[in-house]
């Protein structure tokens, strides 16, 4: 059970981790956040109501008080409730599984296809189809997500142009429906994320292809299609596998605050963005602590994979 | 298949595919806390949109025109205003008819529609909602004096019904009764108040004053934010920070419309249609949908394509591309054909203050010195350039006043001299030198804002401005803040020599802003000029407990033109609003006064081959 070992191993060795994450996240929200005194006072308040909604929200305590609430509540996993009214945890069970449908089709797409051109790119090497990719993924690189996703939205959306698909909104009331509304998101989030994940790959591809293993391999005559298979796609697993898992935290509790903003998705980017500039603490405990566990797991599994990849690696 | 990439096992696809469907799925429930389905084919629905989301759907947080929106629609009040009057005009919504005040203006007797019901909730014996009482519009408004509840609008009746204030310093306890408002039976209400207050039904349109059935605050706690509980028109299916979605209420009253008696005015308001909804009972559509679009470019397309939202403000950067003319406001035939549109000023304005208790612009111990500190908030007022403000920020389309009666008050004086905002650059020189003030002895001005573009090329701009009157560049500093919340506390605080500000009015009477000057409202209250003029407070106390009448806009006049003479603020502008719906919508709009309470009197114009078209 040595895997099994390990993971405990590293699971235990998460805990200051998260701690000194919940610390530093607690202390900026603190000492650098926005007070919401001010926005729940009415538009004549008093000193008494200006103390009445510093003690209800605790902003009157230590600082050492709060923390030790907040390391409660990470045990608990209760974090209370949202300013809105609604309990935390309702609101990420709501909001997660939007944004990780909304996310993951781009999320695994893009990375497909990025890899895919990525090989084309790198077997072709200083050939026109090399150029053109890699003219492509500057393109994706180059242009604002937000005017990406205004341009999409436009040319997919409005009535002006083809119009094909909703403009804004979210539907899962069906697969049709909700493909429907994932269509443009994920095309956006595709065209931006292909130009920097296709030049991260073509040049982890183009460096193994020049490694002493690869020539050896065709100085012995084996074809071209295993040797890419074998030798190149292998080794490059590793720089691939940290990357799209290292991408998984803020895939799933991140959301993607502009896609949501934009196509009007309630996922929880959108929630976490509307925290953020309200200072609504409850919420920002809870993905802080929900985003450090994430980051903690998935350390274990990228540890896990690369032994699955390359028995080499050893797991002691 | 290469050796290498094998298949994956079939446990492991069946796994895929459960949790892809467990995904789909818990994205996709529909109880009043997820996203709510589509409408099915043939239900009437009318999809509005709002430029912000409101935080919370709880009345005690019905602060400003996004929470209203939907606490007004699902919840119900005592008055309300009426749908097509404007200027507006109140009348009974769930109270029977006008209350019976005494001679003496501090006893208000109310009695309220008998066979009102909330809607069918778990809150409730049995899950069925019961009768509306008085008793719940009294716990309703001890709700707003409740600290547990962090309530924002006390400050409507504090001080002003007769043991409110003392119930909270109590304990606020419910059980507890309060002196100056009672229930004398299940539908009559008493409020006795502690002062003649001619605003008090005003604030009973507001949702503030939303009827909260006991039952469900205690039931849902906190989560009456997400939950509402009431007898409004509509009921919940779904809140976000997307949209809300509401479903007509079918036990909501049959109440046929009378148009008359909702200010109809055949003359400006027949080519809306509205005329289609007379003795017909509200709501008219099934379901009522509000989308939270922050961002303009969004909102503009999605209501352009015909099958999205229906109703949006104008964005001031499409105005060029839309409007034929801006004075009278007129859509080019493109859009005149597809869209009905409906302009004017906002209710409210946008204005900036000096701090008068910043001894370098304000008071002073020394008379002198506080003279000088007159001549140069003049100056700075004469070097504003509102004329350049309207046209940089809002497309030349706002209406610059002189002044803080709006335009949208009933008191507002068109022939009001306009010099406190007209552009005087010479004049502004020649004060400063007149009282001594030169580019050594000019102090630091502090411009406080939030971190951003706009408000740096704001600042900017405003910068440029005072330099043309000899005020050094380096001596006007910008202090930026990480969010609007930072920025307010150092206004509460008085830590700013400038407070530039946005003021919606709460009802249609000009007093709603002349307290913003009213001496005991300084710091953190309303009064962030902490402008304390005893003549001006004297006349505010003698007006606030008037009735209307011309003596008593005489009197709001003259504290208007005392705020101007004493240069306290750079004031004001008025937005002027856009708003457009497709033409298969029958309805006057508004979200100016209160908000969303015309809603329930949207109707969609009948599709051939519809149920009922």
């Amino acid at each position: 059970m040595p895997i099994a070992q390990y993971a405990l191993r590293k699971l235990l060795a998460g805990i200051p981790l998260v701690i000194g994450v919940t610390l530093v996240s607690f202390a900026l929200m603190v000492y650098f956040g926005p007070d919401r005194t001010y926005e729940l006072l009415g538009k004549n308040p008093t000193e008494e109501q200006i103390a009445e909604v510093r003690s209800q929200l605790g902003y009157d305590r230590p600082f050492a008080e709060r923390y030790a609430g907040f390391l409660r509540e990470v045990v608990t996993f209760d974090f209370g409730y949202a300013a809105t009214g609604e309990p935390v945890a309702t609101l990420l069970a709501r909001t997660v599984p939007v944004s990780l449908l909304l996310i993951l089709p781009g999320f695994v797409l893009g990375h497909l296809v990025s890899l895919g051109l990525a090989l084309l790119a790198a077997y072709w090497r200083g050939r026109v189809a090399d150029r053109l990719i890699m003219a492509l993924a500057t393109v994706g690189m180059s242009v604002s997500f937000v005017i990406v996703m205004i341009g999409f939205q436009i040319v997919f959306g409005s009535s002006d142009w083809l119009g094909w698909f909703p403009v804004r909104g979210w539907s899962t009331d069906s697969v049709g429906e909700y493909l429907r509304y994932i269509a443009v998101p994920t095309l956006a989030t595709m065209f931006v994320a292909i130009g920097y994940d296709t030049r991260f790959y073509r040049a982890l591809v183009a460096e193994e292809m020049t490694r002493d293993h690869v020539r050896t391999a065709r100085a012995y005559g084996i074809p071209e299609a295993r040797i890419f298979t074998r030798n190149i796609l292998k080794n490059c697993l590793i720089p691939v596998i940290t990357r799209v898992m290292f991408s998984i935290p803020s895939v799933a509790v991140g959301g993607s605050l502009l896609i949501e903003s934009y196509f009007g998705i309630p996922g929880v980017g959108r929630a976490t963005y509307e925290a953020i500039i309200t200072g609504d603490q409850p919420v920002l405990k809870a993905v802080v602590t929900l985003t450090a566990i994430l980051f903690v797991l998935v350390v274990i599994l990228n540890d896990i994979l690369y032994r699955v990849v390359d028995p080499r690696v050893s797991l002691e | 298949m290469d050796a290498h990439w094998p298949r994956p096992p079939a446990a492991t696809r069946r796994t895929v595919l459960v949790l892809c469907a467990a995904l789909l799925a818990a994205a996709g429930c529909t109880d009043p806390d997820r996203p709510a389905p589509a409408p099915k084919a043939g239900l009437r629905a009318f999809r509005y949109s709002m430029d912000q989301a409101p935080t919370s759907l709880d009345p005690t947080q019905a602060a400003n025109v996004y929470a209203n929106t939907v606490i007004l629609n699902v919840y119900d009040t005592l008055y309300a205003y009426q749908y097509l009057a404007r200027p507006y005009a109140l009348k009974p919504n769930l109270a029977a008819g006008f209350p019976d005040v005494s001679a003496d203006g501090l006893t208000y007797r109310i009695r309220l529609k008998p066979g009102v019901h909330f809607i069918d909730d778990p809150c409730f014996p049995g899950g069925r909602g019961r009768e509306v009482v008085a008793e719940d519009f009294v716990y309703s408004l001890k709700r707003q004096f409740d600290p547990a509840n962090q309530p924002q609008g006390a400050w409507f009746w504090s001080g002003r019904i007769a043991g409110l204030d003392e119930w909270k310093a109590a304990g606020a306890n419910y059980d507890q009764p309060v002196e100056g408002l009672r229930a004398l039976d299940r539908h009559t209400l008493e409020i006795r108040l502690t002062r003649p207050y001619p605003q008090l039904v005003d604030t009973l349109t507001s949702g503030y004053s939303a009827i909260v059935p006991r039952e469900a605050a205690e039931f849902y706690g906190p989560r009456l934010g997400v939950r509402p509980v009431g007898s409004g028109p509509f009921r919940l299916v779904s809140y976000d920070t997307s949209r809300v979605v509401l479903d007509r209420n079918p036990g909501f009253r049959q109440e046929p419309v009378d148009l008359a008696a909702e200010g109809f005015n055949p003359a400006t308001q027949a080519h809306t249609g509205v005329a289609a909804i007379a003795g017909r009972s509200p709501p008219f559509v099934d379901r009522l949908e509000i989308d939270f679009i922050p961002e303009a470019s969004a909102a503009w397309t999605s209501f352009t394509k015909g099958d999205e939202i229906q109703f949006t403000a104008l964005p001031v950067e499409q105005a060029d591309r839309v409007l034929a003319s801006r004075e009278p406001v007129a859509l080019l035939p493109e859009y005149a054909d597809r869209f009905h549109f409906a302009a004017g000023s906002e209710a409210g304005f946008v204005f900036t203050s000096f701090n008068m208790d910043f001894p370098e612009f304000g008071y002073h111990p020394d008379p002198e010195r506080q003279r000088r500190n007159r001549a140069l908030r003049c100056a700075i007022i004469k070097a504003y350039d509102w004329k350049a403000n309207n046209a940089s920020w809002y497309f030349g389309l706002a209406r610059v006043f002189p002044g803080i009666i709006v335009p949208a008050s009933p008191e507002f004086d068109p022939t009001l001299d306009a010099g406190s905002v007209t552009r005087d650059v010479e004049g502004a020189r020649r004060l400063l030198a007149d009282h001594g003030w030169t580019a050594e002895n000019l102090p630091v001005l502090t411009v406080g804002a939030t971190a951003g573009v706009t408000s740096r090329l704001y600042f900017e701009q405003f910068r440029a401005w005072l330099g043309e009157i000899g005020y050094p560049p380096e001596k006007i500093v910008r202090k930026t803040y990480a969010n609007f919340g930072n920025l307010s506390r150092a206004w509460k605080r008085s830590e700013l020599p400038l407070v530039s500000k946005g003021w919606g009015l709460d009802y249609p009477d000009a007093e709603n802003t002349l307290q913003l000057f009213y001496g005991p409202n300084s710091s953190p209250g309303s009064n962030d000029a902490n402008y304390r003029n005893p003549a001006y407070d004297a006349l505010y106390e003698q007006t606030s407990v008037m009735l209307p009448s011309p003596e008593r806009t005489a009197r709001y006049r003259q504290m208007n033109q005392m705020v101007i003479d004493d240069c306290v603020a750079i004031t004001g502008l008025s937005r002027t609003r856009i708003y457009l719906w497709h033409r298969d919508v029958i309805a006057v709009p508004d979200r100016e006064i209160v908000g969303g309470f015309w809603l329930k009197f949207v109707d969609l114009v009948p599709q051939a081959g519809a149920p009922g078209g």
